[in-house]
């Protein structure tokens, strides 16, 4: 393709393009583009973390239904991601109800649930079970152990895993503009239509940049969201040395077949 | 698991299947009269005069083709990054952060803006590469770094060379959560090659395209089902590869 590409017309220049509006094919402007992707991938990552983590949190607080979580991934790793968001844009569509914002919504929540149900049984039910004997010594109730106890030992895993899958959120919004939708990936598809190598390359590291950008400030916020105690002490070797297995566990399995 | 619940499992799941099928069916068309011209899928539809069962093979061997030379690219380049994790600690926070970085950038955009500079197979392969390094390299470390101290001190007791004890007892006993990685790479790497028929490289997904563009929805679910049943296939590969490699340890490798 890229000799295909070499051959179009008017060299213009990478920062140009971002630059220069008037070099364009898309209609509409680099931020309100990045808004509408950002929108639609919060939106599915809330959706999906509402759905999810309470669910996964109560089932493992009472062990049940184990075999789900390694089920539910394995299947989400099976089933490629092209496939969910064209099946949910073409059923949308023979329905009546246009191309977005819904059919991409729900693929992504349907994408978003996997890590985030597997992370946060693994988490929950791993919780420290001398916290939760000492806890129902003294005298709490079941939900409030899983409240009080269990999901605030299991918050650093549950953190990592919602920054993975928001970050895949992001990263496979942009393959909605594949089947008719809008967000930052347009610029992609339309660059390879229109064979416009500057509008390919600058789609590309727009959205590159705007996943690393949301797992940059999802790993900041994360750091603010761990209970204190819970917190990788920074300081003396002997201190990192006690985290490490904290952090190895911390650092969630990416599972979901590396959707980006 | 026993036997039994595998198959109760398995039957669900079928079951479930089938539902969901029936069920977009029903739901998928506006009216009976779009369900009787355009309906999601019929047998019928499956092959035509141009879209014939070799051309199902020929996408499925490109499918195959382009997941096994990135996998394998993978496996070798994963293991010198683990080599010089295992070797110089220092270097494991960094080159797991880079790892992280090449995993978490989009693969739409990773194979834009290669085939901007590459030939389009080469640029699906090196992007189709970097995906499987994270997965494949911190298993690798994992697996080594799980080997039982009393398993290495019996090795340098016997008199073992470092070379020795890492291909007779490391990488042995290392050898199911290594295989672990490189199934759960190869079952990646078949679902994102789907997303390299953006850059026309033929592959099972180019049947999802078409058959999106031009609203001829069997075309997608035969895309679909193909690739679901290329990634079992190779899952089960690895599995049975797993199963000879590690005779010693039936028991434990079940996960």
């Amino acid at each position: 393709m890229s000799a295909l590409l070499a051959q179009t017309g008017d060299p213009t220049n990478f920062w140009q393009w971002m630059t220069d509006s008037s070099e364009r094919t898309v209609t509409g402007d680099i931020p309100s583009q990045v808004w509408t992707t950002l929108w639609h991938s919060v939106l599915a990552f809330a959706i999906a973390a509402a759905i999810a983590i309470p669910l996964a949190a109560v089932l493992a607080h009472f062990r049940r239904a184990e075999v789900l979580s390694t089920w539910l991934v394995n299947i989400g790793r099976l089933i490629p991601t092209v496939t969910i968001v064209a099946v949910f844009v073409l059923i949308s569509l023979r329905n009546g109800y246009g191309f977005e914002p819904w059919p991409i919504v729900i693929a992504l929540v349907l994408l978003a649930i996997p890590p985030l149900y597997a992370n946060t049984y693994t988490a929950v039910r791993d919780a420290s079970p001398e916290a939760v004997g000492a806890a129902r010594a003294m005298g709490l109730t079941e939900l409030e152990i899983l409240r009080q106890v269990e999901l605030p030992l299991a918050t650093p895993l549950i953190l990592a895993a919602s920054r993975v899958a928001i970050t895949q959120v992001v990263a496979t919004e942009a393959l909605a503009a594949l089947f008719g939708g809008t967000g930052l990936g347009q610029y992609i598809t339309f660059g390879i239509a229109n064979r416009d190598i500057y509008e390919v390359q600058a789609g590309a590291i727009l959205v590159a940049g705007l996943a690393i950008t949301v797992d940059l400030v999802f790993w900041f916020v994360t750091r603010f969201l761990v209970p204190k105690p819970l917190r990788p002490a920074p300081s003396s070797h002997r201190a990192m040395k006690a985290s490490r297995p904290t952090r190895s566990i911390a650092i969630p399995t990416p599972s979901l077949g590396g959707n980006p | 698991m026993t036997t039994r619940r595998k198959v109760t499992c398995a039957v669900l799941a079928v079951g479930l299947i089938a539902f969901g099928i029936w069920a977009a069916n029903r739901i998928s068309g506006l009216s009976e009269d779009t369900q009787a011209t355009n309906p999601l899928f019929r047998w019928e539809y499956l092959f035509t005069r141009e879209r014939t069962p070799e051309e199902l093979w020929q996408n499925t061997r490109e499918h195959l083709e382009l997941t096994v030379w990135s996998v394998l690219i993978g496996i070798v380049l994963s293991a010198v990054l683990s080599a010089l994790v295992l070797r110089f600690r220092w270097l494991r926070a960094a080159i797991f952060t880079f790892a992280g970085v090449l995993y978490t950038i989009p693969s739409i955009a990773l194979f834009a803006i290669l085939s901007t500079y590459n030939s389009n197979f080469t640029a699906a392969i090196i992007a189709l590469t970097s995906y499987t390094l994270l997965i494949l390299t911190r298993n690798f470390v994992a697996g080594i770094d799980a080997v039982p101290q009393a398993a290495l001190d019996a090795a340098d007791g016997l008199g073992m060379s470092r070379v020795q004890r890492l291909a007779k007892v490391e990488i042995p006993l290392a050898m199911p959560v290594i295989l672990t990685g490189i199934r759960v790479a190869t079952v990646t790497v078949v679902g994102l090659v789907g997303i390299s028929a953006v850059i026309q490289l033929g592959g099972l997904a180019t049947y999802i395209f078409d058959g999106y563009n031009r609203n001829y929805p069997t075309l997608m679910v035969l895309g679909t089902v193909a690739t679901i049943i290329l990634a079992v296939a190779l899952d089960l590969v690895i599995r049975g590869v797993e199963w000879v490699a590690t005779p010693w340890a039936h028991r434990r490798v079940a996960r």
